[in-house]
């Protein structure tokens, strides 16, 4: 079926064109943003259960970003008349207005940018889900969640709790420009279990997650992931320290993924090459990692939790090739930053939400695969980690530094697996280093889409990132 | 009460619903975007969020559902009795063991302790005129009465940040917000109250010839505070400095580690996590009331409180999400734990009287100077890329972007590598100081020593 684009964006569409009709009497460039997007979050643990109404990306709301003497502005409201569009153009303009008067009084000087591209577009796009989160059933969502928890604390008599979340969007998202209409709508679905153990004196939690731009019928595929959360929690149990050092070292494709997304995802993010804050920026066209290592990111380049049809700036999604054989080719960009840059965007202008900024944000973070199989890779190293489990990563693209948390390394002896797992893992390096090391590639790859990504500690956003697996050298901690 | 839920109120007594909670959030926002003091981009959030729970008894009482959802302030009537018909039947559901919604009553015999400085009207619900600034109580910053005063303020202040040729900001953003929350529920709690609540975000560079490094800080907030805004980007410089000239970490598997920066609030967060209600209530926590902390070994016997204000914390709230009155509480004293804090559904399970969730905390007991922490060899480390510690293992681990290397009478800057331990451990011999200090919403010792932290160093190779 179609995704169905909200009827209440489209009843008000006329009215905030005649809004923006008014404002850009005064504006040299006027754009609109409006939201309707609905969901929920569904949470169950041994102890407690809950429906929410709300996900991460739920919201409904406008954003206009207007531009005046080359300084962009932005208003963002969430209460809107259609019989009083005018009044809210007024509204807007005095609002910006007390702005600009503290901006003179403070003596602030803009940043000063010339006006986006506004080629014609129209743009409607329906996409296809099995299901819409308006019409899940919760009776049955929570008693097949409430199944599989009790199924993971059945299966292992250290478990104590299996909290699971199960959650859906529906967005519809509207945006227009004196010249553009380009209206989306979409279902994507996510959910994750985590099995809690206690024993051996410790507490541990493992993670286990699907995603995919699906209705709530993605959620019948978490079952399947139960005995591999559970087992890995108990592995986690009964693990050992790493010994610090540097290690041949194994990355399955989730940690594959935080890779991507920390090493060269915020490390091409063009808005920060605007700022002087990326060091990608003079690299572009040299090596940073080994032949085996291309990279692609945008909403194009795979379906998951944020394979949208266009960002929210107006530009068309796309298809990046950001690294081809280790070979550094280009960043992804807002419009704004490209047009400082004097470069195109590439439909990677996010917000969190409509009253949050844009930045450059990731889509799709992925590395190409390979030719080896995991088990030439295992066979190939003498003593290392095969590597599993994300918790967390941290960017930082002005010096290429990376570290990623990490639950479990399973250790590698001799090409064999030995039964012996070290948690948790510390996994830090030089970007360049650990790219320039990866020594195999595997055939297979995998996409995840669970959580969200922050710009440094704020601005959260979808994203979904993957790989195949990946044997390269990195320092354990 | 406002027209809005007031309708809500009509709408909801339309359904199955048995008890029901509306909290309504308004917001006026102000953000400035700055590239090396140019604005890049000023924008202004109005906004107006109204949440609604509906509660529904089941099994005659003996369980309670509930489902909660935003009702858009565009919604028509008919679009909002459809989301809480909607909300009715999802709550039937939920089968949680029953509790109860806050009551005016509870209130009554708290009400000594209600001194809250924000403005709460009478349980009738009557409309309370909202207190202006509470952020700012207790402080020496300005209590000022308005979005743009805050953000004349940031822009000021960070007009007026000390910089060198070496050491500068590359941008920033001010976000400067005044919100006012009404919480209403139908066991006739009504409550009001006004607060700023700000944020600015910075990044520093720091050069040399030929090379530039940044360091990064976000900084919560109520309304704009001059003089720690200043000193915390004056300090991140002189660090940007000091990373410059930082040397590798070296090679030093285990040494004791003394965090001073803002990093030490994620050991006081391991503390605070396990004494609250939901954390205990769904077996996470092992800490029990009257059992010493650590089998009763702990070098600093560490005390925490709830804090119903800290000067210009971003958190100085006089009631929580579900309208309960905030207040001082101690949750572990002297390293004992003593009570458990938390929401209504979780306290009731542990059978928890006159709960609420803190929004500002405290963490002391330390007996030593500074002085008597930075004896012997240590790392100081000031700058991680992202330190973290969980609350559930215990384990905290982070990489290093700069510690200093304290070692006989020298003192080196080291970056890269990573330190890891567990507090279920490194607790045991933990040691705090004695002086505290605040970050936004969180009172805490000025510098904790963890002993025996392991440490990657960046030349750390194994065979």
């Amino acid at each position: 079926m179609k995704a169905p684009f909200s009827k209440y964006l489209t009843e008000i569409a006329p009215a905030l064109k005649s809004m923006a009709a008014s404002l850009m009497e005064e504006y040299e460039y006027v754009s609109v943003l409006s939201t309707d997007s609905v969901g929920f979050m569904a949470r169950v643990s041994q102890r407690a259960k809950s429906i929410r109404g709300r996900t991460m990306t739920t919201e409904r709301g406008t954003v206009v970003r207007v531009l005046k003497d080359g300084l962009y502005s932005e208003y963002a409201f969430n209460e809107f008349d259609p019989g009083r569009a005018e009044e809210m153009a007024e509204e807007i303009r005095k609002g910006l207005r007390d702005q600009t008067e503290l901006m003179k009084s403070s003596g602030v000087k803009p940043y000063e940018t010339e006006a986006l591209s506004d080629e014609s577009a129209e743009l409607f796009v329906e996409m296809e889900t099995g299901s819409l989160p308006e019409e899940c059933d919760f009776d049955e969502l929570l008693k097949k969640l409430t199944s599989i928890s009790d199924e993971a604390v059945k299966l292992d008599e250290r478990v104590i709790d299996c909290p699971i979340t199960a959650q859906s969007t529906h967005v519809s998202k509207l945006f227009f420009t004196k010249n553009r209409d380009l209206r989306q709508s979409y279902v994507y679905s996510e959910a994750a279990l985590m099995p809690v153990a206690r024993g051996n004196g410790r507490s541990e939690m493992s993670y286990a997650g699907i995603s995919g731009r699906k209705g709530p019928e993605l959620f019948d595929e978490l079952r399947a992931k139960v005995s591999y959360a559970v087992k890995a929690v108990g592995d986690q149990l009964t693990a050992d320290r790493v010994t610090p050092g540097e290690y041949e070292v194994i990355t399955s494709p989730e940690i594959t993924g935080l890779i991507a997304h920390e090493a060269f995802g915020h490390g091409v993010e063009m808005d920060m090459f605007v700022k002087g804050r990326a060091l990608g920026a003079d690299y572009i066209g040299k090596r940073v990692g080994s032949d085996l290592v291309t990279m692609h990111e945008g909403a194009n380049c795979a379906v998951n939790v944020t394979s949208y049809a266009f960002d929210d700036e107006g530009t068309l999604s796309g298809d990046v090739t950001e690294i081809d054989r280790g070979i550094l080719k280009g960043g992804i960009c807002d419009a704004l930053a490209a047009k400082r840059l004097g470069t195109q965007p590439t439909g990677n202008g996010k917000r969190e939400n409509f009253e949050h900024k844009v930045y450059t944000r990731m889509t799709n973070t992925v590395f190409d695969s390979g030719e080896s199989s995991l088990k030439e890779m295992i066979e190939s190293i003498s003593y290392g980690y095969l590597l599993e489990g994300m918790d967390s990563g941290m960017e930082d693209p002005k010096h290429w530094g990376i570290q990623c948390m990490l639950l479990r390394g399973y250790e590698i002896r001799d090409g064999k697996l030995t039964g012996k797992v070290v948690s948790p893992v510390c996994m830090t390096g030089y970007v360049p280093d650990l790219l320039g090391s990866i020594s195999m590639v595997s055939r297979d790859r995998m996409i995840f889409g669970n959580g969200g990504c922050g710009k440094g500690h704020k601005e959260w956003v979808k994203v979904a990132d993957g790989g195949p697996y990946l044997k390269c050298r990195a320092r354990l901690g | 009460m406002d027209m809005e839920i007031k309708k809500l109120i009509d709408l909801i007594g339309q359904t199955s619903a048995d008890a029901w909670e509306i909290t309504e959030v308004k917001t006026h926002g102000w953000e400035f975007y700055f590239i090396r003091h140019r604005l890049d981009q000023n924008r202004l959030v109005r906004t107006t969020h109204t949440t609604v729970r509906i509660f529904r008894k089941i099994e005659d009482g003996k369980l309670l559902g509930s489902a909660s959802e935003e009702i858009p302030p565009t919604a028509s009537d008919e679009e909002a009795l459809r989301i809480l018909h909607a909300l009715s039947e999802r709550a039937g559901f939920v089968r949680n063991p029953a509790y109860t919604l806050l009551d005016p009553g509870e209130e009554t015999a708290l009400s000594g302790d209600a001194g809250s400085k924000t403005a709460l009207p009478g349980a009738s619900g009557s409309e309370t005129a909202p207190s202006k600034g509470s952020g700012a109580e207790g402080g020496s910053v300005k209590n000022e009465s308005s979005v743009s005063d805050i953000a004349r303020n940031f822009i000021g202040t960070m007009e007026e940040i000390p910089e060198s040729a070496d050491a500068d900001l590359n941008s920033y953003e001010i976000f400067a917000n005044v919100r006012e929350v009404h919480f209403v529920n139908s066991n006739g709690i009504d409550k009001v109250e006004t607060y700023p609540d700000s944020m600015l975000e910075a990044v520093v560079n720091a050069r040399d010839k030929g090379r530039e490094i940044e360091l990064y800080r976000i900084c919560h907030m109520g309304s704009c505070d001059r003089e720690n805004l200043t000193a915390e980007l004056v300090n991140a410089m002189r660090f940007g400095r000091d990373r410059l000239k930082a040397l590798p970490m070296p090679k030093l598997e285990k040494i004791p580690v003394l965090f001073t920066t803002s990093d030490a609030k994620e050991i006081c967060r391991f503390f605070t996590d396990r004494m609250s209600a939901s954390f205990k209530a769904q077996g996470y926590s092992d800490f029990e009331v009257g059992t010493p902390l650590f089998g009763g070994q702990m070098e600093s016997r560490v005390t925490v409180e709830a804090v119903k204000s800290l000067p210009n914390s971003s958190c100085n709230r006089g009631f929580d999400a579900e309208g309960a009155l905030r207040r001082d509480a101690v949750l572990i004293r002297e390293g004992v734990p003593e009570q458990f804090l938390g929401d209504r559904q979780f306290s009731s399970y542990l059978g928890l009287k006159n709960s609420f969730m803190p929004g500002n905390y405290r963490l002391s007991g330390g007996t030593y100077s500074e002085e008597e922490l930075r004896k012997g060899d240590y790392l100081e480390a000031v700058e991680f890329s992202d330190f973290q510690v969980d609350a559930l293992s215990g384990n905290l681990a982070g990489e290093i972007r700069l510690a200093y290397w304290h070692h006989g009478k020298e003192v080196t800057p080291v970056t890269g590598g990573s330190i890891s331990a567990t507090l279920l451990e490194a607790g045991k011999t933990m040691k705090l100081t004695r002086a505290l200090r605040q970050y936004d919403n969180m009172e805490i010792p000025a510098a904790i020593r963890l002993e025996d932290v392991s440490v990657t160093g960046v030349d750390d190779k194994t065979e």
